[in-house]
């Protein structure tokens, strides 16, 4: 029988990728005058996620 | 400097004046309009301008840093009062185009902030026990025919193990499901993302009532019981963010 039964709580502070599922995935998307388009937040997403395979590697 | 209004969330008109700094260090405050409130600070466009943005979302030190001074503010507000997450970086031009838009999302913005009450969202995270072997086998194959029985072979098990993953996955998640109010798949997060070894079945939010807490976290805990330590995770509670979708307003 292993020790841990439950769950694992992750109690620590959210991480930036859990973080972003929820922010960049989700969210009220309210088109304010400067940020205009949903396009342009997938593309943000694809990019980060470009740029955060870049720093894992150099890492 | 030239400045636009950054928005967090929406609020009930009445939300108290939330102690926290919001992004760059700027103080929130509450606009107001009708029955709907939204919490915000101002922002310098030199950063937060639309050319400015593009370019500082490709900075993962400035993506984090916001992301954290947003979901702050959100976790604020969400600790006193009901609270609608907007996205990252929604921003207008200034305080009376923040009216102008609340004027447009009541009374669907009311409605929400009903429904959303004092749920909150949790998050679920599966990941794969075992990784599927790279080979089916090491040894030189004898023949062309053997090789092309191997590779055959292989392909058979990656495709069974992956079926019976995504089963698993969708098992799990129709569980919780049944005792949240209601449930959102997210992409599970790439392992260079994650930063963990073994691959995400899973990464789900569930919407839950606080008197439905015990009962979703004796679900998850049942369901942890049965498989490898660490394969799932809890984690939470967090504002209704994945709760909040464009079609609702």
């Amino acid at each position: 029988m292993t020790a841990t039964l439950d769950a694992r709580v992750d109690t620590a502070p959210p991480s930036l990728v859990d973080l972003l599922d929820r922010l960049l995935g989700a969210g009220v998307v309210v088109s304010g005058d400067v940020i205009l388009s949903l396009a342009g937040i997938d593309l943000v997403v694809v990019r980060l996620r470009a740029l955060i395979m870049t720093v894992r590697d150099d890492g | 400097m030239t400045t636009g209004t950054y928005l967090y969330a929406l609020c009930r008109p009445d939300a108290p004046q939330p102690a926290v700094r919001g992004v760059s260090g700027a103080p929130v405050r509450v606009v107001r309009e009708g029955d709907v409130g939204a919490l915000v600070s101002t922002v310098d466009l030199a950063e937060f301008g639309e050319q400015a943005l593009m370019a500082n979302l490709d900075d993962l030190s400035w993506l984090a840093r916001v992301a954290q001074e947003h979901d702050a503010v959100v976790q604020a507000c969400a600790r006193v009062t009901t609270t609608a997450p907007l996205r990252l970086a929604t921003i207008c031009s200034d305080d009376e185009s923040v009216r102008e838009r609340l004027r447009q999302l009541s009374p669907a913005a009311v409605q929400l902030l009903a429904q959303l009450g004092d749920r909150q969202e949790w998050g679920v995270k599966l990941y794969a026990a075992v990784t599927v072997p790279k080979s089916g086998s090491t040894r030189e194959a004898s023949s062309g025919v053997a090789y092309l029985r191997e590779r055959r072979d292989e392909i058979d098990r990656r495709a069974a193990a992956a079926d019976a993953a995504r089963r698993q996955a969708d098992d799990i998640f129709t569980c919780l499901a049944g005792v949240a109010i209601d449930a959102r798949r997210h992409r599970p997060q790439d392992p260079q993302l994650s930063g963990a070894d073994a691959p995400m079945l899973l990464n789900a939010s569930f919407l839950v009532e606080p008197s439905g807490l015990d009962r979703f976290r004796a679900a998850v805990d049942e369901m942890a019981a049965a498989l490898p330590p660490d394969s799932l995770i809890l984690t939470g509670p967090w504002p209704a963010y994945s709760f909040v979708s464009m079609e609702q307003l």
